[in-house]
């Protein structure tokens, strides 16, 4: 599944990202890297997503959560 | 060591690092530009003890790649062999990602100190970082601060003056866990925070061999061969060196998720209770991102912050008035006790202080709009409008981001236009530049709100928030137009970080606004006392010397030219033509220099107001064609300093002529049709 089929409050796990350059760097740097915990925290109808990650907090548009493939988890 | 030390202040965005700075500095720092570039760089002097530090503060930023601007501004900064100390400023509260820039900061090798910020914040959550343990890890000094309770201050730069010196002591007590079983012909756990897989050690020591053969005095080449790993654009070539028989492929995700255990490994044992409570982000996030709310929420602040703007700013204007009537009657008559000149009197009563005192009057409306700016800055919530805006952003083909830009152009057009540096894409970026200044900046204000009072009485508010309004959907749909007739279809992409709200710190407010109010009066005091001067000139000479009728001087026959092309908006009286031309100095100038070509003293006050009226009603010029007039201020090409930055933004003189002139027409367009049909009405 993609980021942007994650629901509302549910914990996953990053299986890969499906973007090249500055972008992928970017969330690469940001710690988004394979195994690591996403937290859904709010979205909107147009597919923006709101995420906690490594404890911090972030908004990704429609296109970038399309491309984030996700491992579902057990929430804890 | 030397007589003064340099310090670089670095850290991710919205990890406190400027309030840092600002505790230090006070207001008292210079901002001055990058050279060649828009990016702000902000430095400041300070002493503490016998030491003289100079501070100098970066761009926020997540990591060290050369991959944008700011990024590698950032790094060719501190790579200079001026910088005597890196201070990297880490949120605590969310360390795991502020480690990240950490690593490559220490990896640069250059003295670090690591300034752990919001530790209250941490408290407060139930949280602690065990402070021994980390400096420990990290081989680098971790000195615990808070920039808004200002404690921990004296301490971080005791550690500064003294860290320099005992660099490069290297007694690191940090141990894989699998050590042991590291099959790497060097151990560097004694050496270096980090450590690599056996794989990526071992190509680090190839390419520093090789490295060293090439150049046997370049500073850090391990942190070199780490970034001929990456395959760094910059490093790759500026090092003119084969290395493909080594790097067979880009090991740069592989670094970065070696990075990333690394930090986790530091994390588990460092901190100790995990986060217990929910953060109070979380329940105010509920409201202001809800799906439904957030919009209406968000449209309901900006109508507040007009309102304010307009109300208690006009309020306030009534003080000013008075004062600088005042000051206008004394000036005359000392003048005139003076026997001056009668000539010097007119220049000094009826060219600078009519100009100049004018514009002065409309401090206290932007005093109050710069303010509500710097809260929502501040408190955390401009990255949330980003999110909110996304989908409507996203119709006209922009991303969320490029909201903010918009959102800052209320304020100046300058910064908003240097802002959409954000925006990575270019096509992105041109458009946003491009739409930008039709978001009606401060320095149009004083326009709505003369034009208003004069014209619209009760509806004046209305009246000037309806300005506001216009600027926006002219913005939105100039956009959607271009994003329609774009032929590669780009999709923009939303990534931003949403930072903890906190109550914003009056500290970092105070110096936000001063530094805005002290650009109004510099240009106040400079562009518009000029223009003012050379308003007075053109309007008292004319072809044959000094005219006493200012229909013979030369203003006039400039204004007339125009005057043509600006009948069908309503506007055709030579002085507004001039006014308007002037204005291109600085949109203020159209008021200030109004009162200078009808002859009234200061603008602004009562008395003036009906003069004003009247010499108006005289070429029939109604409510409609105020409208007009304030319809064409807003929109048409913004002042000359924001088309300088446009064109150093876009790097393109074909985009910036094509930027002015597309203004201006649309200006024109808008304001006649606006007139035109209005006209069918009345």
């Amino acid at each position: 599944m993609t980021l942007l089929e994650g629901e509302i409050n549910q914990v996953y796990c990053i299986d890969k990202l499906l973007i090249d350059g500055n972008t992928s760097r970017r969330l690469q740097s940001l710690g988004l890297i394979h195994g690591t915990d996403i937290k859904v925290v709010n979205k909107k109808r147009n597919g923006a997503i709101i995420f906690k990650t490594r404890g911090s907090r972030l908004a990704v548009g429609k296109d970038i959560a399309d491309k984030i493939i996700l491992e579902e988890r057990e929430a804890h | 060591m030397k007589e003064e030390l340099q310090v670089a202040f670095i850290g991710n965005p919205n990890c406190g690092k400027t309030t840092l700075f600002n505790a230090y500095t006070g207001a008292k720092l210079k901002v001055a530009n990058w050279p060649g570039v828009t990016v702000e760089k902000k430095e400041g002097a300070f002493r503490y003890h016998n030491h003289q530090f100079r501070l100098v503060d970066l761009p926020g930023i997540y990591s060290l790649t050369s991959y944008t601007l700011e990024e590698k501004l950032s790094r060719e900064y501190i790579l200079d062999d001026s910088v005597d100390v890196i201070v990297d400023v880490a949120d605590a509260s969310c360390l795991e990602r502020n480690l990240f820039l950490t690593l490559q900061l220490i990896e640069l090798g250059k003295p670090v100190i690591l300034a752990l910020n919001m530790m209250d914040i941490v408290k407060e959550r139930g949280m602690e970082i065990d402070l021994h343990r980390l400096p420990e890890m990290l081989g680098i000094p971790v000195i615990p601060v808070s920039a808004r309770k200002k404690s921990g201050l004296d301490i971080l730069m005791h550690a500064v003056a003294h860290h320099q010196k005992k660099f490069n002591d290297g007694n690191l007590e940090h141990h894989h866990s699998d050590i042991e079983h590291s099959a790497h012909k060097h151990s560097h756990h004694t050496e270096f925070a980090l450590v690599y897989s056996d794989e990526i050690e071992d190509k680090i020591d190839e390419i520093m061999e090789r490295l060293l053969a090439y150049d046997p005095d370049l500073k850090n080449p391990r942190w070199h061969a780490i970034k001929i790993l990456e395959q760094d654009e910059e490093i790759c070539k500026k090092i003119d060196i084969d290395f493909s028989d080594i790097v067979t492929r880009s090991y740069e995700s592989d670094i970065i998720n070696q990075k990333y255990d690394f930090i986790e490994e530091i994390i588990e044992e460092v901190v100790v209770n995990k986060e217990v409570k929910e953060a109070n982000t979380d329940k105010i996030d509920y409201f202001l991102t809800h799906r439904y709310l957030g919009l209406p929420i968000f449209l309901g602040i900006m109508a507040m912050v007009f309102v304010l703007t307009f109300s208690v700013g006009d309020w306030l204007k009534g003080y000013f008035e008075v004062g600088i009537t005042g000051f206008s009657d004394g000036v005359l008559a000392v003048l005139q006790r003076l026997h001056t000149n009668d000539m010097v009197i007119s220049l000094v009563v009826d060219g600078i202080i009519a100009g100049v005192g004018g514009i002065l009057t409309f401090l206290p409306n932007i005093f109050i709009l710069f303010l509500a700016l710097a809260f929502l800055e501040d408190s955390g919530y401009m990255s949330r409008v980003a999110y909110i805006m996304d989908g409507i952003m996203g119709r006209i083909g922009l991303s969320g981001r490029a909201f903010i830009p918009m959102l800052l152009g209320f304020g100046c057009s300058v910064p908003a236009v240097m802002a959409t540096r954000a925006l990575e894409d270019t096509t992105d970026r041109r458009k946003t530049i491009l739409v930008t200044p039709f978001m009606s900046c401060s320095a149009r204000l004083p326009v709505y709100v003369l034009f208003s009072d004069l014209f619209f009485g009760k509806y004046a508010v209305v009246a000037a928030f309806s300005m506001y309004v216009i600027g926006l959907v002219v913005a939105i749909l100039v956009a959607f137009v271009m994003t329609k007739l774009q032929k590669k279809k780009v999709k923009n992409s939303l990534l931003i970080e949403l930072p903890e709200y906190k109550t914003p710190n009056l500290h970092t407010i105070i110096i936000y606004v001063w530094d805005k109010v002290k650009d109004y009066l510099t240009k106040a005091g400079t562009t518009i006392f000029v223009a003012s001067i050379i308003m007075w000139f053109i309007l008292n000479v004319g072809p044959h010397g000094f005219v006493t009728d200012i229909s013979k001087s030369f203003g006039a026959g400039i204004g007339k030219l125009v005057v043509p092309v600006l009948i069908p908006a309503g506007l055709g009286i030579w002085q507004i033509a001039l006014a308007l031309i002037s204005g291109l100095a600085a949109k203020e100038i159209v008021v200030s220099n109004l009162g200078i070509l009808f002859g009234i003293g200061n603008i602004a006050s009562s008395g003036s107001k009906s003069a004003l009226m009247d010499a108006l009603s005289g070429f029939n010029f109604t409510a409609v064609n105020a409208y007009a007039l304030m319809i064409f201020v807003l929109l048409y090409t913004p002042c000359v300093a924001t088309i300088a930055t446009m064109k150093r933004e876009m790097k393109s003189t074909k985009w910036t002529v094509f930027a002015v002139l597309f203004q201006v027409i649309v200006a024109w367009i808008v304001s006649v049709l606006f007139f035109q049909v209005a006209n069918l009405f009345i």
